[in-house]
This record gives structure tokens, C-alpha cells and sequence, in this order.
């Protein structure tokens, strides 16, 4: 959910080129200033600044002076929050970073910046800090840890709320009752359901995709949302250089081999097979026509509306959120998840832990102890329930069985400070099929630790080609995944056009780093 | 050939006659001929135009017949018009309509069911209204500092000054297409200059812009040299040239760049985003772009009160909500260039 | 002819009081003045010249990460000259050759389309004379230059392909006329078109108020001795209003050549996005190196660039003006 955001956001043009040219300038003159580097031992007054992306909620102000009162008692100083709208949100963080201005964490990612921070020395190493700080300690477990390390280095607190993350399908559970189906459990009964949506020709579209996630409807990572090869055996985690940069699917044996043998996922016969799926579903009209120009917030627009029957869903625990705009805008709608592994709940599927949120510290203008002091505060339930939920009988109100209710419109984006697996509550109106695999989601027992769990491919010696990659998937890749256009004559281009921008420097490099994290593990 | 030609019959002579007036007029070289009328054909254009006062008459027009030519203009206009007025009307009428509606079938030409949910999220509270005020700040002070520098730098530029204009022209072009980007600008403002949360951290960065500058001296080299030169004679300064001749004659086009840096002051969010961090002094556009954020998190939400987030409906109301003022605002500007344009009509 | 000559050498002689008075000598101007004008004109230009220099020209000491392998750790000075390998990345890509293609057919297009339809709307408002309409008109085709990209994208999805992606109205025009419907968002030959279409309409009403402002400068006299003589009013905007805009198109011609590697990232990114089956015809510089480079974040490419596109630009803006100053002299920026 969250990298959707930024893939969608009309990201300024002019500010990444001028971030480009000017970033040596901001260096030099901020290199003046140096010196000043990861202060620990300052203590914790003043103030501690976050970076958090969206919008402050909207009685922020009251929650804000609440979290201050208490923090100053228990630590001894104050937050201050500084919100950046998504859309912009990599390239200001980034600039702030650049600018050396004092602020002690921002939300950081892969699909952000954070390597590139990471390798310029301007993150924080965490790795020896946790164990000092017992309270955040005791919500990070060790499999947390140590699969969110890179090269056994933490530099950042993975912000998660459950252990696995596993996409699905969120269905319609009143259209598909409607048309005969109680509950769907496997792909077969899922495709059946699609064309009898279709059938029914009131309009309502199967499937509504978003423009920013195709490689998702095929690409296993475990699970490609059309790809029941994968469906079957979820035991193969596909890898890019950059998030939605080519992906390679690495050898299934590589652990007992050895060898990782990487292949571009056009050469993998499941994803071929859903391709050709996919381009049926969207010539059969069971995937929205649009798709390609659509972004996020449309489609979740849409899907309040009840125009679509099923759409793309995360164990995050969030996708019944939509019911109560849905029913005011279809009475008697219902939600239903739909995870169709074979095997269902208890097939095992591969995962690698990574976290896709981390909250940074700034080892140039931040204060280190503070911002460990923070998160650690934080990592208290009450502390916890007041910054993610707001003012306990203002904007929310327990409920059973570690639920919540909501009562206002506070809306905190917790995932980039107050995540923790196990402090999370689940929403009161969390539907029943939801819920189970929400739960599921939290047991790390509940998967397999993918061979490639903690490996994360440098992308430094091959820059130039994963750029011109990155425009070939787009380019050609793209509209394979939503099935636009044909399958075999836009595979030879796609092939083509790959070749051409380094695909045999792309595979040699990624096995090579592949083969090196096995020998290493 | 005579001057009550009716239209098209005398369109074959006119065109003979027409065409020296106009290479007259155009080339260069022809000043030759009307030494006194100067080096530039232009400025005896101009020149007429001075002595016109706005309120002469054109004696003998309006007797002529409508002509083709005219009509085509209405229909010209008119098309253009409704090419412009249609989406104009989707986005009103979108605006009023149930996101519903709108997130089902994408559009709605009448608002149908009637809605004013965008709206009643855009005007809750007092942010909406601090918006309009720190806008407004931005564009009229910001307005008033470009169009008094950018004036007064392209008269300089015009006025064709050995040594000055020309190299003047150039580092006023060049920063057109070079340009040092974000990072230096980020650092100006917030460390050497220390604007942040300063409006004056919008208005600064954008107070020039070398296209208008250029659109400004293109006007300017128009103005009848003669009235200046006879000023200079009577012992008038540079300043006072361009104080009390250059201005007074220029008003349309002072006019023309006035309104785009005003539009353009009026659109800025990305310099707010970039250094106004304090929530209470965002600009209009910034706080808007806030809120459909924060109506979209507000859907994410769990079972909350009524939250069906009106995201198209909100695109659309925004839409109005910014253009609306200015919109208002316009005719205003409008006065100083179609002044004058009442080629043939009859007055009163 | 004679009359109207004589009419339009009037125009000159008797409008021109000062004319007169200066004279020839008025070409001559520049040597008689003093230093001291000078001295005032530039101060006259100072603030202006104070803006340039803090906010364009000390800032372009940026641009220096072209040549550098860029290190955030390392900054400008420490980081590694790269000679022109930054530059490479493009140049090599076997893309860059119909990128660049793309990104000059759709500025050129764009550029002849708004000028075009500038001076056309300019011209044609001119003849209006229903003061209601004209000025309800003037203020109606201005107002698509306030439409953000966004909402452009949203209007013109609901047109060419309705919600979901089925039907739209321009389908249901084509219907009209029994032809098959066009799925449009995959179809990249029409695309060029679509866009010139949306830039003539976000821009035709904001050229056509700088047109404007220009015709306020001819006098009517001019016209008068046209009238006199009998012509049509379509002659008259041909053979007066037009050539005596020439100067002011000239110029706007000259700018936007400058521009002319300069996709227009805004309003092409909104419609098109990452839309691939439409790259083939709308993928510019701008879109491309966006999309090639967000993941990865390296400046010193970027920034090569966007150094490339400027100096492309000026380079085309030179030879424009040069080219320019051999027709007229009087419309030369510089």
C-alpha cells in the first residue's frame, strides 16, 4: 500500500532535475558545517524532529500536546512533526538530507532512498543500539531483525504490523453470495466468479487494477494475483536491482546448489502462463480497460462506488477499511478475502521479512539517542495507542479482543514511526475472513524462510544499465502485465529492448551477488 | 477606388493598395521613403495609436454590411469558446455531483444526485479561508515586485543602450535555459537568506521570469522612439522617460504581465511545499493539495463516521475553488488590453 | 495604391508630433547619450540585475555534478571527476535517438499549434464587437491555463475512454458515424494529435492575450486607410493585423526554441503516466529520464541532462536568432 502512493505521485519534474544539478553545490556548502556528525552522547532535551509522509491528521494539534506533555515527563523532551504530502515525499526527504538539516528520523525505504543514504554514510548504524532500549526491544523479534539487516547492519527500525506480507484479493462477498458462491477457496472458483461478474452485465468490472503495480498480477513474489503456477508452489520470492525494475527469478534449489542461476521472469513458464491469462481476462473485459492510466486513489474511489467485484489486497489488516464508504454506496455490501493457495492457509509460503518501511535515523544532524528514546517510548502501548489511534475517547475506543473503534477522522501515518507487530490493534470492523488471515500473517512460523531472505542486491556496478532497464519495463513489460496488447509480439520486443539495455550485465551481476549471499549464509 | 466599396466588390483593388501599405509598414528599408516617420515602422504605428484617443469615434463604420470575415470570427470564437467551456462545465458540474455517480460513470453533465460533500470538506474550518489570505498576499505582493522589475529591467533591455542592452538580454536569457536547480535554491532560501516560513520564500524564487521580460521588451521596442528622443531634447532624464512616458504608454501590455505573474503566484504550491513547513501560513494551493490527501487517509480509515472519500469529486471542486477568484479577477486586467480593440464597431 | 500610401505616410507625419522634432537624428540617439543615462538606466535594472545574479547565477554552480560520479558522502569536491560518462548514459541507449525524435515533433507541433491558435483567436477577437460575448469568450477560452495537469488527465480519460475504460464520448461521436470504436489508450498514433489538441486548449487563450496586448499598439488609422480603400476585413486582418504581429510571434517563436528539448514533463506525465504502449510517439526527454532514473537517484546523470538539453537549446536559440536578425532586425530578443 505504501509504495503505491509514490509510484502514482506527480513527482516534480523540475525538482529532480534541479535536485540533481544541485546537489553537489548543497554538499560543498554544507560540508562547511561538518563535524557535527551523529551526536550520541548529547543527551535527549529539546525537541525531536520526525519526517513523516502524508498529511498531519486532523486533530493533530490535540494529540500532539498530549504526546508532549507525557514525553517531557517520561524523557525529558518534545516531538515535532513534519509532515511532506506523498506525492513529493522522496525527493524533499532526500533534499533534507542532502541540505544537512537537523532532524533526528524520517521514514526511509528501499523503494525510497534508503540505500543510497545507507551507503553515503548518512544513516545511523542501529545495530549495537537496540539492546539498550528494552521497551523497543521487546516489540522487534529477532526474525525481525535479523532477516531487515543488510550485511548484519541494522540501519533502520522495520516498521511492520505483521510478519508476513502476502497479497490477495479482496472480492465482493455480497455479489459473489449472489451469484453462488459461498466462499472461494481456490483460483479455479475465483476465474468462474470473475466471468459470472462479467455475465451479469450491470456494469460492475471484475477486476480493478491500478496503474502503478502490474508486475504484481504476475510476477511471483511469492504469489502473482493471475500466476496459479505460483498459487500452487509459493516458494519463489522473484528480485530486482530496483523496486520496479526488471525481475529475476532465482533458482528454486539455489540452497542446496549453491547457485542461484537467475532468469528474467519472461522465461519462467508460469509467468508466461499468466501473461496469456491476463491479456484473455482484459480482451474478456474482466479487467478494467483503463487500467494503465489509473491510478490508486481512482481505483480505491471506484471500488468504494462498487464498481469493481475484486481488487489487489495486503495482510495488512486494512482492506475491510473500505466497507463503510462501500455500503453507504451499496447497502448490504460485504468484503471477503481471498487467498488461493493451494493448500490454503497452511501451504507455507515463501517470504523474506523485509520490511517495507523503516524509520531512519539522520547521522548527520540527528541526535541518535533521542531518536532511539523516541521510538523506544513509543514502543509502549499506551504511548503507542495514543500517537497511532489518536485520543483514547475522542478518536477512538477499545474494543474487544485488541480491537479498536474509530471514532473521529484521525488518520496517523503509523507506519512510519509507530509500527509494531505486536502492539497493533485490528480494526473493530475488520470482516471475519479478513481477520483470520491477518492473523495468520503475524506467526513467522506460518512461512518459509525464503534462501534469499536477507539479501539485497547492490545496484552501484550496474547504474547505468538498471536505468535504461527500469524505462524498457515500463516501456514494454508494462502492458503485458494488464494484457493490452498481444502476447507474443510484444514478448520480442520486450526481449529486444532488453538486450539492448544491458540484460546480460543485469543477469551476470545478479547471480553473481546471489551466489555470493548463499556462500555468505 | 473609392471608400464605399462594398466589401467584396473592391476586394481586388484593395488588395493591391493593401499590400504596399503594409510592406510600408513592415520593411525596413522602406523608411527610406518617410524619413521622418522614422527607423521604425512600428513606432509610427504606435505613434498613431497616441494621438487616438479612446473615445474617437470611427466616422463611416457600422454602415458597412456584416461581413464574411466576421461571421467566421463569431463562429471562430464561439467554437473555441465551447472548447473551452465544455470540461469547464464537467468540472463545475462535477463538483456538485455524489462521488458515487462520479467514480461510476467518471463524469456527470448535470449534478445528479446533488452534492455538496467536496465543498463541505474544502470549507470546514478556517484553513480554507487563511489560504485565500496568505494567497492573496503572495500574488498581489509578489505581482506588484515582479511587474516593477521586470518592467524596469526591460525598458533597459529595449531602450537599446550601448554596452548595457545587449549584454543585459543575454543574463537575462540565459538563466531561461540553464538553470542550478533545487538544491542550491533550497539552501539560498533557508540557510543564506533564512525564509523559511516567510511568504517571501514563494514570492522570491519565482519574482522573474525571462519569458515575460522578453514579451515586455518586444512591446516596449515598439514605442514611438520620436517622443522619447523629443523628451530627451526637452531635457527629460531616463528616469523620468520611464516613469512618465514609458509607463503611462504601456499599460496593455503592463497589463498582460501583471496577470501572469499574478496566475502564476496564484498556482505556486511546489516553492510552499518546499519552505513553508508551519500548517497555519500554507498557501491556498498547498492547503488544497493537503486535503485530498488527507481525505484519501482519512478512507483508510477504519469504519470512521462518513467517510466516502469524494477523491474525483474533490479534484473537481478544487478545480473551482482555485480558479474562481481569479477567474473573477480577470475581467479587471482584461479592461487595459481590449481597450481599443473596437476595430469597426459602433459605439454606444 | 497612392491614396492609402499617402493615407499611411500621413499616419506617420501627423501622429508623430515628436517626430519632427527628432528627426533624422533619431537613429542616431545612442552616441548622444551621456554617461550618466547610463548610470541611470542601470540603476533602473539593478534589482532586477540583484534577482538574476542571487537566484539564477549563483545557484548554477550546481551544474558542476555533471562531470562527477556522484558520492552523497563525498560532495562535490571530493567526488571523482567522470569526464563525460554521465553524458553516455543517454547518448548510448539505444533509445535516445527517437526520444530526441519525439520531443522535437511534439514541441514543434506544440509550438506552431498554440502560436497558431493564439494569433488566430487574437485576430478573430479582434472583430468581435458584442462587448457581453466577446469579454464572457475572452475570459472562457482563458480559463483552461488555470486546469491542473491532474484534472486535464481526468477529463480526458472520461472523453476518450469513458470510466473503465469503456465506451468515452469521442467512442460514441465515432459511433454516430458507424465507426468502430478506438481504444485509445493503447493506440499510440493518434497521440501526437490528442496532445497538440489539449496544449492548444490549455494554451491558446493565454497566447492569444499576449497577441492582444500587441494589437493595441497598431492605430486604427492604419485601418482607416484600409477601410478607405475599400478593403475586406479579412484583408485587413491579413495584410495589417498579421504582419504587424510578426514581431511579437517572432519573439515567442524565439523563446519556445529555446525550449525545444524541454518536454512538457507537467501535462505529458499526467495524461500518459507510465503508459507504455503510448511511449512510441510521446515519450520525451523529461518523461524518460524520470522514469529511467527514479529508482536509482543518481544526480550526476541527471544533471548531464538536463546541461545536454540546455545546451542543445542554446545552441537552436543562437542559430534562431541569428537566422532571425537576417529577415528583421526589428524582432531580434537580443
Amino acid at each position: 500500500m505504501i509504495p503505491s502512493n509514490i509510484a502514482n505521485s506527480p513527482f516534480s519534474r523540475r525538482g529532480f532535475l534541479g535536485l540533481a544539478g544541485g546537489l553537489g553545490a548543497a554538499l560543498a556548502l554544507s560540508s562547511c558545517g561538518t563535524g557535527t556528525s551523529a551526536s550520541a552522547g548529547g543527551g535527549a532535551t529539546g525537541t525531536s524532529t520526525v519526517i513523516l509522509p502524508s498529511t498531519a491528521p486532523t486533530s493533530w494539534n490535540a494529540v500532539l500536546s498530549k504526546v508532549n506533555s507525557k514525553l517531557k515527563a517520561d524523557a525529558g523532551f518534545e516531538l515535532d512533526a513534519q509532515f511532506i504530502i506523498w506525492s513529493n515525499y522522496q525527493q524533499q526527504s532526500l533534499l533534507k538530507f542532502t541540505a544537512g538539516e537537523s532532524f533526528d528520523t524520517a521514514l526511509q525505504a528501499q523503494w525510497l532512498n534508503m540505500a543510497q543514504l545507507q551507503q553515503s554514510g548518512s544513516l545511523a548504524d542501529l545495530t549495537n543500539e537496540i539492546a539498550n532500549y528494552p521497551n523497543l526491544k521487546a516489540t522487534l523479534p529477532a526474525k525481525l531483525i535479523e532477516s531487515n539487516s543488510w550485511d548484519g547492519h541494522l540501519w533502520g527500525i522495520p516498521q511492520v504490523n505483521s510478519a508476513a506480507r502476502l497479497q490477495h484479493f479482496s472480492i465482493r462477498q455480497d455479489i459473489a453470495e449472489k451469484l453462488g458462491f459461498a466462499e472461494i477457496t481456490d483460483y479455479e472458483q475465483l476465474e468462474r466468479f470473475f466471468y459470472a461478474v462479467k455475465q451479469k452485465n450491470d456494469g460492475t468490472v471484475a477486476y480493478g487494477a491500478a496503474s502503478n503495480s502490474g508486475y504484481l498480477h504476475a510476477v511471483p513474489v511469492p504469489t502473482g494475483m493471475f500466476n496459479t503456477a505460483s498459487w500452487d508452489s509459493p516458494d519463489t520470492i522473484a528480485r530486482a536491482f530496483s523496486g520496479k525494475g526488471l525481475f529475476f527469478i532465482l533458482d528454486k534449489d539455489a540452497q542446496k546448489s549453491g547457485s542461484s542461476r537467475p532468469i528474467p521472469f519472461w522465461e519462467n513458464d508460469g509467468v508466461i502462463d499468466a501473461l496469456r491469462r491476463i491479456r484473455k481476462y482484459q480482451e474478456d473485459g474482466i479487467i478494467n480497460a483503463d487500467a494503465l492510466n489509473s491510478d490508486n486513489a481512482t481505483i480505491k474511489s471506484q471500488f468504494s462506488a462498487g464498481k469493481f467485484a475484486a481488487a489487489w489486497a495486503m495482510t495488512d489488516g486494512i482492506s475491510s477499511n473500505t466497507l463503510p464508504a462501500l455500503t453507504k454506496a451499496v447497502p448490504g455490501a460485504a468484503l471477503a478475502n481471498v487467498m488461493p493457495l493451494k493448500g490454503g492457509l497452511s501451504a507455507k509460503p515463501n517470504q523474506t521479512f523485509q520490511a517495507d518501511n523503516f524509520v531512519v535515523v539522520n547521522s548527520k544532524g540527528g541526535n541518535l539517542e533521542r531518536a532511539l528514546k523516541l521510538q523506544d517510548w513509543l514502543s509502549v502501548k499506551e504511548n503507542h495507542d495514543l500517537v497511532t489511534y489518536g485520543i483514547e475517547g475522542t478518536d477512538w475506543e477499545p474494543a474487544d479482543g485488541n480491537k479498536f473503534k474509530q471514532i473521529s477522522d484521525y488518520a496517523f501515518p503509523g507506519y512510519a514511526l509507530s509500527w509494531r507487530g505486536s502492539l497493533e490493534r485490528k480494526s473493530a470492523n475488520m470482516s471475519a475472513s479478513e481477520e483470520k488471515i491477518f492473523d495468520w500473517a503475524q506467526n513467522f512460523d506460518n512461512f518459509t524462510v525464503d534462501p534469499f531472505a536477507s539479501f539485497i542486491p547492490d545496484a552501484t556496478p550496474v547504474k547505468q544499465q538498471i536505468a535504461a532497464m527500469a524505462n524498457v519495463i515500463t516501456q514494454f513489460a508494462n502492458p503485458l502485465f494488464y494484457g493490452v496488447v498481444d502476447v507474443d509480439s510484444q514478448l520480442d520486443k520486450l526481449k529486444k529492448a532488453a538486450d539492448g539495455a544491458g540484460l546480460s550485465q543485469l543477469q551476470a551481476e545478479m547471480e553473481k551477488q546471489a551466489n555470493a549471499h548463499l556462500k555468505k549464509a | 477606388m473609392s471608400t464605399s466599396a462594398s466589401g467584396m466588390s473592391a476586394s481586388a483593388t484593395a488588395k493591391s493598395s493593401l499590400d504596399t501599405v503594409v510592406a510600408d509598414q513592415t520593411t525596413a528599408g522602406a523608411a527610406t521613403a518617410f524619413p521622418t516617420s522614422a527607423g521604425s515602422p512600428t513606432s509610427a504605428l504606435t505613434a498613431g495609436k497616441l494621438r487616438r484617443s479612446p473615445k474617437q469615434g470611427s466616422p463611416g463604420r457600422g454602415k458597412r454590411n456584416i461581413e464574411p470575415f466576421t461571421v467566421v470570427s463569431y463562429i471562430g470564437v464561439g467554437t473555441f469558446g465551447l472548447f473551452a467551456l465544455i470540461p469547464l462545465w464537467m468540472i463545475i458540474a462535477g463538483s456538485f455531483t455524489a462521488e458515487s455517480t462520479l467514480a461510476k460513470s467518471g463524469y456527470s453533465l448535470f449534478p445528479e444526485p446533488f452534492s455538496l460533500d467536496a465543498y463541505a470538506s474544502i470549507f470546514t474550518g478556517a484553513a480554507v479561508f487563511e489560504g485565500y489570505a496568505a494567497t492573496l498576499f503572495i500574488t498581489v505582493i509578489g505581482t506588484v515586485l515582479s511587474l516593477s522589475a521586470t518592467a524596469s529591467l526591460s525598458w533597459v533591455i529595449a531602450r537599446r543602450m550601448p554596452r548595457i542592452s545587449k549584454p543585459l538580454a543575454i543574463f537575462a536569457y540565459i538563466p531561461m535555459l540553464f538553470t542550478g536547480g533545487l538544491v542550491p535554491l533550497y539552501l539560498l532560501v533557508t540557510q543564506v537568506l533564512h525564509l523559511k516560513n516567510s511568504w517571501f520564500s514563494v514570492i522570491l524564487p519565482h519574482m522573474m521570469a525571462p519569458f515575460l521580460i522578453f514579451v515586455a521588451v518586444s512591446f516596449f521596442r515598439q514605442l514611438p522612439e520620436e517622443i522619447l528622443d523629443s523628451a530627451k531634447v526637452d531635457g527629460a532624464g531616463e528616469l523620468r522617460i520611464f516613469f512618465q512616458i514609458v509607463l503611462p504608454l504601456s499599460k496593455p501590455i503592463l497589463a498582460v504581465i501583471a496577470l501572469f505573474y499574478a496566475v502564476s503566484y496564484w498556482n505556486e504550491w511546489f516553492t510552499a511545499m518546499l519552505f513553508i513547513s508551519d500548517p497555519d501560513k500554507y498557501p491556498l494551493q498547498l492547503m488544497l493539495q493537503n486535503l485530498i490527501a488527507n481525505v484519501t487517509n482519512a478512507a483508510e480509515l477504519p469504519g470512521s463516521s462518513a467517510n466516502v472519500a469524494p477523491v474525483y469529486q474533490l479534484r473537481l471542486a478544487l478545480t473551482v475553488v482555485t480558479i474562481g477568484p481569479i477567474l473573477l479577477a480577470y475581467p479587471f486586467a482584461q479592461r487595459y488590453f481590449v481597450k481599443g480593440l473596437t476595430l469597426g464597431a459602433t459605439k454606444g | 495604391m497612392s491614396k492609402t500610401t499617402t493615407a499611411s505616410r500621413d499616419i506617420g507625419r501627423k501622429t508623430t508630433p515628436a517626430g519632427k522634432a527628432a528627426g533624422t537624428a533619431s537613429r542616431k540617439r545612442p552616441s548622444r547619450r551621456s554617461g550618466r543615462d547610463g548610470g541611470l538606466l542601470l540603476l533602473l535594472a539593478a534589482p532586477g540585475i540583484v534577482w538574476f545574479l542571487v537566484f539564477c547565477y549563483a545557484p548554477m554552480a550546481g551544474l558542476v555534478v555533471a562531470f562527477k560520479s556522484f558520492d552523497v558522502s563525498k560532495g562535490i569536491f571530493e567526488s571523482p571527476w567522470n569526464g563525460l560518462d554521465n553524458f553516455k548514459y543517454f547518448i548510448a541507449s539505444g533509445d535516445a535517438p527517437h526520444i530526441v525524435m519525439n520531443t522535437l515533433v511534439l514541441n514543434v507541433l506544440f509550438l506552431a499549434a498554440t502560436l497558431g491558435a493564439g494569433l488566430a483567436l487574437a485576430i478573430m477577437l479582434n472583430e468581435l464587437r458584442a462587448r457581453v460575448f466577446k469579454k464572457f469568450m475572452q475570459s472562457a477560452i482563458f480559463f483552461p491555463y488555470f486546469v491542473s495537469p491532474i484534472v486535464v488527465s481526468i477529463i480526458l480519460q472520461v472523453l476518450l475512454a469513458g470510466a473503465g475504460g469503456h465506451g468515452g464520448a469521442a467512442n460514441d461521436v465515432l459511433g454516430i458515424f458507424n465507426l468502430p470504436e478506438v481504444s485509445w489508450y493503447t493506440e499510440p498514433g493518434p497521440w501526437p494529435w490528442i496532445l497538440t489538441i489539449v496544449k492548444v486548449w490549455q494554451m491558446g487563450g493565454y497566447m492569444s492575450v499576449i497577441f492582444l496586448a500587441a494589437i493595441t499598439a497598431i492605430p486604427e488609422e492604419v485601418y482607416e486607410a484600409g477601410m478607405l480603400d475599400g478593403a475586406s476585413r479579412a484583408r485587413m486582418a491579413m495584410s495589417i493585423t498579421l504582419p504587424l504581429l510578426k514581431p511579437t510571434a517572432a519573439i515567442l517563436l524565439v523563446l519556445g526554441v529555446g525550449r525545444i528539448f524541454y518536454g512538457d514533463f507537467g501535462t505529458i506525465f499526467a495524461i500518459i503516466g507510465d503508459n507504455g504502449t503510448l511511449f512510441s510517439t510521446t515519450d520525451v526527454i523529461d518523461t524518460y529520464v524520470f522514469r529511467s532514473l527514479r529508482t536509482i537517484g543518481d544526480f550526476g546523470t541527471t544533471a548531464a541532462i538536463g546541461l545536454f538539453q540546455s545546451v542543445v537549446g542554446f545552441i537552436l536559440v543562437t542559430a534562431a536568432v541569428l537566422v532571425q536578425r537576417r529577415y528583421s532586425k526589428e524582432s531580434s530578443i537580443l
